[in-house]
């Protein structure tokens, strides 16, 4: 039988870890600033654009990411190795942006 | 009213059908007694989950979407006042509610791959764990939009 294109543990893995490293270390593929509807890739910061938005551009990194894993890796390959411990994974994603907001949440 | 003030409200629609259904489904997963009582609590927890999992899918989609249209206007007309409020804690439970819908949105295909089985099979750690994460995010992500919007609202 013919496997199927797209492999969700993969994508779930990868986008779970994708998606903290890249807002770890603010790596957006690109940046959106909403006053006058401008696009940037990259993560470099322009000033006197108004406020900036990383979301969308965290969202493009790890899912860019995701769907690489997502195409290449096997569905079997990860359920063999990591079967019933997949939800890991987000999970830990969440503990890591709680744990990257702890200075607004906390403070 | 402005299209925003519109979508807003959509938003809030959807979130409330989302929260019913992922409440639902995680309800009837948790109690899989087959004894039939016809009390409340029995009825609730009997779901076609097939049907469920697509109308979840369906509603988170159309809930990212509709958050994602609105973001800009909450960056310019609420996160700038909350700022100058110095309400950081309103700003992080935002973001916290931005990444955690991220993340969740990420968890769909294999919660679609969970439930692709026989649905009437024991639940697999993973078909209840993700199951209940996404109800956690759809939760929290509900209670904050409403905190945040009675601070202060978009329109």
């Amino acid at each position: 039988m013919k496997r199927p294109w797209f492999a969700s543990g993969p994508f779930l893995i990868v986008f779970s870890c994708a998606y903290s490293v890249a807002f770890a270390m603010n790596w957006p593929l690109f940046i959106y600033y909403p006053l006058h509807g401008n696009f940037f890739w990259g993560a470099r910061m322009r000033t006197g654009l108004g406020p900036a938005m990383v979301w969308y551009g965290l969202m493009a990194s790890a899912a860019l990411a995701a769907l690489v894993a997502a195409v290449l890796i096997p569905e079997s390959v990860v359920q063999r190795v990591l079967k019933g411990y997949l939800w890991v994974f987000p999970l830990g994603a969440m503990l890591v942006c709680l744990y990257l907001l702890r200075h607004l949440l906390f403070a | 009213m402005t299209t925003i003030t519109w979508l807003l409200i959509l938003h809030a629609l959807v979130g409330v059908a989302l929260l019913g259904a992922i409440t639902h489904q995680a309800v009837s997963l948790l109690r899989r007694r087959v004894v039939h009582t016809g009390s409340f609590l029995d009825r609730y927890r009997s779901v076609n989950h097939r049907t469920f999992t697509a109308a979840v899918i369906a509603l988170y989609v159309t809930q990212v979407i509709l958050g994602a249209v609105i973001y800009p206007a909450y960056r310019l007309n609420v996160r700038i006042p909350f700022e100058e409020m110095a309400l950081g804690w309103a700003i992080g439970i935002f973001e916290l509610k931005e990444h955690f819908a991220g993340i969740g949105l990420s968890v769909l295909p294999f919660y679609a791959y969970t439930w692709s089985g026989d649905p009437a099979a024991a639940p697999s750690r993973d078909r209840l764990a993700i199951c209940l994460i996404l109800a956690v995010i759809v939760w929290l992500d509900f209670l904050v939009g409403h905190i945040l919007n009675n601070i202060r609202g978009l329109a």
